[in-house]
């Protein structure tokens, strides 16, 4: 077991220079010239010759490649072409926030998931079947930034509950600790500053989990079914076993381990997929500050945070992965053994 | 049977989501007054929230060159030197008057004494002459995006006692004094801030003006609250909020929710969303023009009769209407009215369609190549191939056919350099609002700037001539020669110059919205009932 964590861990080496090498060179090939964008209206040729000499953007691609990787080991990004500042902290300024964010959507989903799933599958073709399979398919088929949209008109426009956007009152905003609000406002002790973030929290949680729980629901319902039809589900009836133990322990333990590698992907992807429902919530995460990067040519910024994402990804397969293990004891690990 | 449990279903499903966010909300409403409470005297916030759609690029007038960090930038700095409130014209600020030598080349300011930094610095001469230094050589770097067009004809900085500076120039310029009034690279900063953040104080201003730095929480919001030791009357509201709220319905909502007290950077497809949720629109003449520029230096167009017969298909009033819906004003000048040197005696070729197809049909012009760019720009909601697509109909109407090739901005702009094209489409946003920083266009040697590559030595010599004129009547009347004469030459068709809009709560007042862009909040309050 320990060996097959340690393999794990380094194969995210070989993973990490792929992605860096990838996202290294699009940048370059597809990407305008940086210059005009960071030197503006009044640049010139000469003032942009040198600036691109002194931020190596003159030497060989391959030369500048090495010398961002031998940075990138020691911990240094490199500086935003854009403004000036260091990119970890760029970076780390507005990741709090996008881990909170993924965080609240992916409890929603699997609670929310899970549960409609469980109900679909014990009440299979009852009205509580045909309400999961719709909010499944709702769920699948709506646009986050749409539903963001609508959320906000209808809940915050219309209906004043919630605010349109945003993480927090600033006058309210608790001192900074984790950067997490939520948890800094408890760790402070301030409820009012809790229930604040709170109220920014759920509307963006809800529409970013949507889809999420969507594919949650569908994945319990199909897991649970085939669990349901098997012999040993039977054996524990005849048993006499009552139905909520059946379902609960028997059955659904074993129904989750596919769901689990489920809600890993899915939080992966709800921390590098957050943009369209950061823009609309105005969420100050990362998402929108990829693509700001992006169109502006910031290459060290965009660099920086596809190799984030991508080690975040990696490790919570690699978790997922292990979860597996403490849901089914059959599984033992072998060095031949892969997912 | 089928269908009615579908019905059912979903009715279940909409009734479980609502009550599930009911059950959340709670403690939102609680805020809002009650009807029977008794209506106290009006007194004003604590706090005025101003949204727009981005961060700023950073705090240091030095090193940014955007309008979001504009607007915040005028509220932490002082120049020596600032606008009037409704024109570009300047008055004494930081510089409480100054004297300028006969030869045009040396500057003397009297600086306002007991001005204090928000760090409790001194602020003095050698604190202008920190500031300027800096952005100088050799002192100066690459990434100080108007250090050359501020100070570039900058000789020294001398101080010569502790409330009085000179600035010496390299060559007569009057526009260095509407220069020294902009909100970028002008703004004079604490030399104490610069020293400890390593030349830079992008993340960590420290100004004279009357509202301080607290706090920037990236993509979220820059915190900033009142200087009670400014040296003028203080501002009348404690805290300012700027939020970034990217999204325009999204900035829209937050204000008709309340949320926020003013935002900009809206357009015309949300003015009947802010009118109906009770806001108040705000309309700023903006500092801009956008035009249709002829190659001047190929057939047909080297021709001033073909210039002048092509402008006159063109109705330009019913152009800019249906383009711009009121959000953009036609252009009749190439200076917007408040810039000094405008006049409205000034005459663009008038529209006359008959006149057009004669002089087009002498001139032999029968296919014109138009070259247009696919994004708005600030000047041009509409984008510029819609633009030049109105142009191709009005000149189908007299006979001619326009191919018009369309590029998204940057590559626009090589291709505009390149100069294969007998017309395009360009605009200009004011820097200073110093009247050659528009009319220098046209005799700009780089065709990036001059796009209708127009060389004209007569031209040329008005402009040298009146950079050597003090502000005044005699040198706005430079100008206005300039612009009847460019208009003479048909090089440019002025085609609109864009408004500005912003929106704001009808309880809020005291904003002054600059045609700068920029927004000066330290009268700004909002009353509360």
């Amino acid at each position: 077991m320990l060996k097959y964590v340690i393999k794990r861990v380094f194969m995210v080496i070989p993973v990490m220079i792929g992605v860096s090498i990838i996202v290294f060179s699009l940048m370059r090939v597809f990407s305008p010239d940086p210059a005009p964008i960071v030197l503006g209206q009044h640049a010139t040729v000469e003032s942009m010759d040198a600036w691109r000499e002194a931020n190596g953007l003159n030497d060989p691609v391959v030369s500048q490649y090495f010398t961002y990787l031998t940075g990138a080991l020691k911990g240094d990004l490199g500086t935003s072409y854009y403004t000036k500042s260091p990119v970890t902290g760029e970076i780390f300024a507005r990741f709090p926030a996008t881990i909170e964010l993924a965080l609240a959507a992916i409890v929603f989903a699997t609670v929310v998931g899970v549960l409609l799933g469980v109900v679909a599958a014990v009440k299979k073709n009852s009205i509580f079947d045909a309400v999961g399979s719709l909010f499944a398919l709702v769920g699948v088929s709506i646009p986050i930034f749409w539903l963001g949209i609508l959320f906000i008109m209808f809940f915050s426009g219309y209906l004043h509950w919630f605010p349109s956007g945003g993480r927090i009152d600033v006058l309210l905003k608790p001192a900074e600790v984790t950067g997490f609000y939520m948890v800094d406002a408890v760790i402070e002790g301030n409820w009012v500053a809790f229930n604040n973030a709170l109220d920014h929290l759920i509307l963006p949680a809800l529409a970013l989990g949507m889809y999420s729980m969507a594919i949650i629901t569908r994945m319990t319902r199909s897991s649970m079914l085939e669990t349901l039809g098997q012999d040993y589900i039977r054996t524990a009836r005849a048993k006499g076993i009552s139905e909520t133990k059946v379902i609960g322990k028997h059955a659904l333990r074993p129904s989750l381990i596919p769901v689990t590698t489920v809600i890993g992907l899915q939080f992966g992807s709800l921390l590098g997929g957050a943009l369209l429902t950061e823009s609309v919530f105005s969420w100050p995460g990362i998402g929108k500050f990829t693509v700001d990067s992006i169109l502006k040519s910031d290459f060290p910024v965009v660099q920086g945070i596809v190799l984030l994402v991508a080690v975040i990804f990696v490790m919570i397969n690699l978790t997922a992965d292990l979860a597996y293990a403490s849901l089914d004891p059959r599984i033992k690990y072998s060095s031949k053994k892969e997912r | 049977m089928k269908r009615s449990a579908h019905l059912l279903s979903l009715m279940l499903a909409l009734a479980l989501v609502v009550s599930a966010l009911a059950g959340c909300a709670g403690e939102t409403v609680e805020e809002e007054p009650t009807a029977e409470e008794p209506v106290a005297e009006a007194t004003t916030a604590d706090t005025f929230t101003y949204a727009q759609g981005a961060d700023p690029r950073g705090l240091d007038p030095a090193l940014v060159d955007d309008g979001e960090s504009s607007k915040i930038i005028v509220n932490i700095y002082e120049n020596l030197l600032k606008y009037n409130d409704d024109s570009t014209e300047v008055e004494p600020s930081l510089a409480e008057s100054w004297d300028i030598s006969e030869d045009g080349l040396s500057y003397t300011f009297k600086l306002r004494e007991g001005v204090k930094f928000h760090d409790g610095t001194d602020f003095d001469a050698e604190a202008v002459k920190f500031n300027i230094d800096r952005q100088l050589p050799p002192l100066v770097t690459e990434e100080m995006g108007y250090a050359g067009f501020v100070f570039g004809s900058v000789k020294d900085v001398v101080v010569v006692d502790e409330y009085t500076v000179q600035i010496n120039l390299t060559a007569p310029n009057t526009a260095f004094l509407a220069n020294l009034a902009m909100s970028l690279a002008a703004p004079i900063i604490s030399p104490t801030a610069l020293e400890a953040g390593d030349n830079s104080v992008m993340e960590n201003p420290v100004g004279t003006g009357p509202y301080k730095f607290v706090e920037w929480n990236k993509g979220e919001n820059i915190v900033l609250v009142r200087n009670d030791e400014y040296w003028g009357e203080p501002a009348k509201t404690k805290n300012v909020v700027f939020r970034f709220i990217a999204d325009n319905s999204a900035r829209v909502l937050a204000l008709s929710n309340g949320e926020v007290d003013m935002i900009d950077g809206i357009d015309a497809t949300v003015v009947d969303q802010i009118t109906e949720g009770g806001g108040e629109l705000f309309e700023a003449a903006g500092m801009n023009i956008s035009y249709m520029a002829y190659n001047t230096t190929t057939s047909p167009f080297k021709d001033q009769a073909a210039r002048v017969a092509f402008s006159q298909a063109i109705d330009r009033e019913e152009l800019v209407k249906s383009l711009y819906q009121g959000y953009s004003d036609v252009a009749d000048t190439i200076l917007p009215t408040f810039v000094p040197g405008f006049d409205p005696a000034v005459e663009q070729v008038e529209f006359d369609a008959e006149a057009a197809k004669a002089g087009l049909a002498a001139a032999g012009v029968t296919e014109v190549h138009m070259i247009s760019y696919t994004n708005p720009r600030p000047y041009n909601a509409a984008t510029g191939v819609s633009l030049a697509t109105a142009i191709q109909g009005y000149l189908q109407k007299v006979g001619v056919e326009c191919t018009i090739d369309t590029f998204d901005w940057t590559t626009y702009k090589e291709k505009v350099k390149a100069g294969d094209y007998d017309i395009c489409f360009y605009g200009w946003i004011g820097d200073n609002g110093d009247p050659d920083n528009f009319m220098n266009l046209l005799s700009d040697p780089d065709p990036t700037m001059n796009v209708a590559r127009w060389q004209d030595p007569t031209y040329q010599g008005m402009i040298k001539d009146a950079l050597l004129l003090p502000n005044g009547d005699e040198r706005n009347a430079a100008y206005a020669e300039m612009e009847t004469y460019v208009a003479e030459q048909a090089i440019w068709l002025p085609i609109s110059h864009a408004k500005t809009l912003a929106a704001y709560r009808p309880e809020v007042s005291g904003f002054v919205y600059h045609v700068t862009g920029n927004v000066f909040l330290k009268n700004a309050v909002v009353e509360v009932p």
